[in-house]
């Protein structure tokens, strides 16, 4: 029977076919997923900062560097295959404007950049990824197709 | 950040002195009788919002005001969409319930709302306590309330792994049901607590 694995904020879940993993309403975090189709295993991770240079203390998965290291070694541990895994994500929306304005610091943009360099460090292919714009997005990821199901509240629902 | 039974307890009553100038203001504001309290006062590790907030891809609308001075932090006001169209309807005097994700009368009211909110948390706090805090102009939202608490949590590029939330109650008009959260920066609730020497 398939489990929807369910990833909270700085939070990370591995899984097996038939299993889904599910992150309920990303803002400017990132929602990443690193998976091995061959073996059927698939990782979700819901990241809230770009790196834990700065402040690292806490939860590891809270930080794109430290969450995907952490997803990589899980995923290898359970028969993953290191050269095999594939990447996808969502998120790094800009909910809040102050007067039309933007903050400084666009945070969401960050995100999607840090876990895009962080991804290519490790020589894992990014295959899609749907981030940025102002909305929340929920997403569902099926570990046995290898696809990332996106539902917003008025942008519509996709799948990458 | 950690906080003894006792600190969680000054905040409660803080936060309920906060609420009773808030409920004022809001009766004034809707002249209705409109009662507001504080049921809890929670601190919640990040990976356990959704126990403390529900489904985190309920829509909401939420109110956001950066809190400024010698406490600074930022506060979060999160309704149901029906609460807030109906506040918005009442203020505005409006035969039918606006739409709240477009009607741009219905969410200026509403940031009213947020400002006169918050602004009697703020007053409250600042008659209690001596320290001056001035709240900013509110921005406001209509998705999934865990996209939009994420926003603002980490807006700053650093997060707290624990989040404070004070619950409130709002009754007197039907369904209003609000949360009001406010995420203390660093440094800031010691301040508090430094006043009140706890």
């Amino acid at each position: 029977m398939s489990t929807t694995l369910l990833v909270g904020m700085a939070d990370y879940k591995v899984g097996r076919t038939p299993d889904i993993l599910m992150t309920a309403g990303l803002g400017s975090c990132i929602g990443i997923c690193v998976y091995d189709l061959h073996t059927q295993i698939g990782s979700m991770g819901h990241i809230m900062l770009p790196s834990s240079r700065d402040n690292m203390k806490g939860n590891a998965a809270k930080y794109a560097d430290t969450c995907l290291e952490i997803m990589l070694q899980e995923l290898t541990r359970l028969g993953g295959n290191r050269l095999r895994l594939q990447a996808k994500m969502a998120g790094g929306a800009q909910m809040f404007s102050f007067n039309g304005k933007t903050p400084l610091l666009k945070i969401g943009e960050r995100n999607a950049e840090a876990v895009q360099q962080e991804l290519k460090k490790a020589k894992i292919p990014l295959l899609s990824y749907d981030v940025g714009g102002t909305h929340g997005r929920t997403i569902n990821f099926d570990i046995k197709t290898g696809n990332l199901h996106i539902k917003t509240i008025n942008h519509g629902e996709k799948v990458i | 950040m950690e906080i003894s039974a006792i600190r969680l307890e000054a905040l409660k009553e803080i936060g309920n002195i906060g609420s009773g100038h808030a409920a004022t203001s809001l009766s004034n504001m809707l002249q209705t009788r409109i009662d507001m309290s504080v049921p809890k006062v929670w601190l919640v590790p990040l990976e356990r919002m959704s126990e403390a907030l529900g489904e985190m891809d309920a829509t909401r609308v939420a109110l956001y005001l950066k809190v400024e001075g010698e406490a600074s932090g930022k506060a979060l006001f999160v309704l149901p969409i029906e609460s807030a169209e109906q506040i918005a309807r009442n203020l505005l005097w409006m035969e039918e319930t606006p739409d709240v994700f477009g009607d741009e009368m219905a969410q200026s009211a509403l940031r009213e709302v947020g400002n006169i909110l918050v602004s009697s948390f703020v007053i409250a706090l600042t008659q209690f306590s001596g320290i001056l805090l001035q709240p900013s102009v509110p921005a406001l939202a209509v998705d999934m309330i865990g996209a939009m608490i994420d926003a603002v949590l980490i807006e700053d590029g650093r997060v707290d792994d624990n989040v404070l939330i004070i619950d409130t109650k709002l009754s007197g008009v039907d369904v209003m049901e609000g949360k009001f959260l406010f995420i203390p920066d660093e440094g800031s609730l010691d301040k508090i607590f430094g006043v009140f020497g706890i």
